[in-house]
């Protein structure tokens, strides 16, 4: 992993730019492939578009939701810290798969008819839901990481409240939960298959329609498996890039 | 105490008290200090020294007294709290300088943040007090870079970079190697004669004799002595005060 290390920001690009062209260019290999796979690529590229972009969708949400309800646990307002762990309690005590089936169920009952959101949306929603609750943890654990003589320092420089947690206790504290939050992202490229429950055609759907529709499911599914294997290591590779960026100045 | 005598009053205690649970770390302390006044405070370790700074602004609440700094009242009030804090600078023990920031960005961040000075200003200035405490060379580099005399040094440059009235130092040599000890002081005597009212807790007595205008003596919470250096190395009214120096006196 060194030339990670040297590179990041290199690194970085390149991971986002292969990404990029895996996603639009990758139905040209595969309508080369044998039947099932050569018939059904355009299908495979369309299902590995929505996973990442459910992916991006529900992990960028995700981020934003860990640092608001990670803050609101170590809140000094009582009410705002007891909401916060009530919904990291509901949420990793229940199901993804419930929590999806309710935001796409029960959700629509609540809102009026002209507010109707699409299946998509309600995937979305709710895996950024799951995953900000895993993420509320690793940020608390990073916001408690950055040293008291931090705070003080920027403090007693005449720094507001907010500008020392904007300019210093966020960027510290994410340097900590970074390791932690990107492995909440992997898990969510994968977690986002279950939205094939709510009818989201993203990449689980496609494979499991084309190989009803041919009867084999082997090399089917091995394909989806290479797909995901593929989006997961872009995946990594951007974030641990991302945490060597981040990592300067810092004690190894 | 010298022609400073005569000076503008610019830091006003009166009666302050804090407890920390059941422990009484300042009872009572008054004390005031003028503009230009250089302090040395001393005293055994737990004797509410540094407590005593650390209320000056407002890193410890103090519980009742009152203080004032440059004729604004030192409470609740954030908007006195920002008002002081601009004109107070404060070096650490520890330097705290922000790990995760170069160090021009180090000294640049409040003057931008606080005082709204453009970029290309506060790097200018940042650069020239760099050049000052004998740094000009390192700007680039990040803390974790510097040595521990090096860190003080900047850490001292930052807080110049507010242009504060009043710079308090937090035994700002006892986490140095013994070596780096006198460029951080060699800073520190300079500072002395440029006019800046300086309060320094400190264990170095040698520098306290030397560059002091006022030495004060804490023990257990109260201000035991205060009186010149030169009086209270050659003749101390009270017996803790013969028996701390006795103790410290080896090795100056």
């Amino acid at each position: 992993m060194n030339w990670i290390r040297q590179n990041p920001a290199w690194v970085m690009v390149g991971a986002m730019v292969g990404l990029l062209l895996f996603l639009w260019g990758m139905a040209i290999p595969l309508s080369a492939a044998p039947a099932p796979i050569g018939q059904a690529a355009q299908q495979f590229a369309e299902g590995s578009r929505i996973t990442v972009l459910l992916t991006l969708i529900a992990g960028s949400a995700g981020v934003v939701i860990g640092v608001i309800a990670g803050l609101g646990k170590l809140s000094a307002f009582p009410p705002f810290r007891w909401l916060c762990d009530f919904y990291v309690w509901l949420i990793r005590g229940t199901p993804l798969l419930l929590q999806i089936l309710f935001v796409w169920l029960a959700v629509p009952q609540f809102l009026p008819e002209s507010m109707q959101i699409s299946d998509f949306s309600c995937a979305a929603i709710a895996l950024a839901l799951n995953v900000g609750a895993y993420n509320t943890e690793c940020v608390r654990a990073g916001i408690l990481a950055v040293p008291q003589g931090q705070v003080e320092a920027a403090r007693a420089l005449g720094l507001s409240p907010l500008q020392t947690f904007m300019d210093i206790v966020l960027p510290q504290s994410m340097r900590v939960a970074l390791p932690a939050l990107a492995n909440n992202l992997a898990s969510l490229v994968k977690d986002s298959s279950l939205a094939y429950a709510i009818s989201v055609v993203e990449l689980t759907m496609v494979g499991y329609r084309v190989q009803a529709e041919s009867y084999q499911p082997i090399p089917v599914f091995l394909t989806t498996a290479c797909i995901y294997l593929i989006l997961t290591t872009a995946f990594t590779t951007l974030t641990a890039a991302l945490e060597t960026q981040l990592d300067v100045g810092r004690k190894r | 105490m010298t022609a400073t005598a005569s000076a503008k009053t610019i830091i006003e205690a009166r009666e302050v008290h804090k407890h920390f649970g059941s422990f009484h770390a300042l009872k009572g302390v008054s004390a005031t200090f003028s503009e230009g006044q250089v302090t040395a405070i001393v005293g055994p370790s737990g004797s509410g020294k540094s407590t005593f700074l650390r209320t000056l602004n407002r890193l410890e609440a103090h519980d009742t007294g009152t203080i004032r700094i440059d004729g604004i009242e030192l409470n609740d009030d954030l908007k006195h709290l920002d008002a002081i804090r601009r004109e107070v600078g404060m070096v650490f023990q520890s330097f705290n300088l922000f790990s995760h920031l170069s160090i021009l960005r180090n000294i640049t961040l409040a003057p931008m943040r606080v005082r709204k000075m453009d970029k290309a200003q506060a790097e200018a200035k940042a650069l020239a007090l760099l050049e000052r405490v004998g740094l000009g060379n390192q700007a680039l580099k990040y803390p974790v870079q510097l040595s521990g005399g090096q860190q003080q040094r900047v850490a001292i440059a930052r807080a110049l970079a507010m242009d504060p009235k009043v710079l308090l130092f937090d035994e700002p040599t006892s986490a140095l190697d013994p070596e780096m000890v006198n460029e951080v002081l060699g800073v520190m005597r300079e500072l002395a004669h440029t006019g800046i009212t300086m309060l320094a807790v400190t264990h170095e007595m040698g520098f306290a004799r030397e560059v002091a205008d006022r030495l004060i003596f804490f023990d257990h919470g109260v201000i035991l002595e205060d009186t010149t250096p030169e009086n209270f190395f050659t003749n101390p009214d009270h017996e803790r005060a013969k028996t701390f120096l006795a103790q410290v006196r080896h090795g100056f």
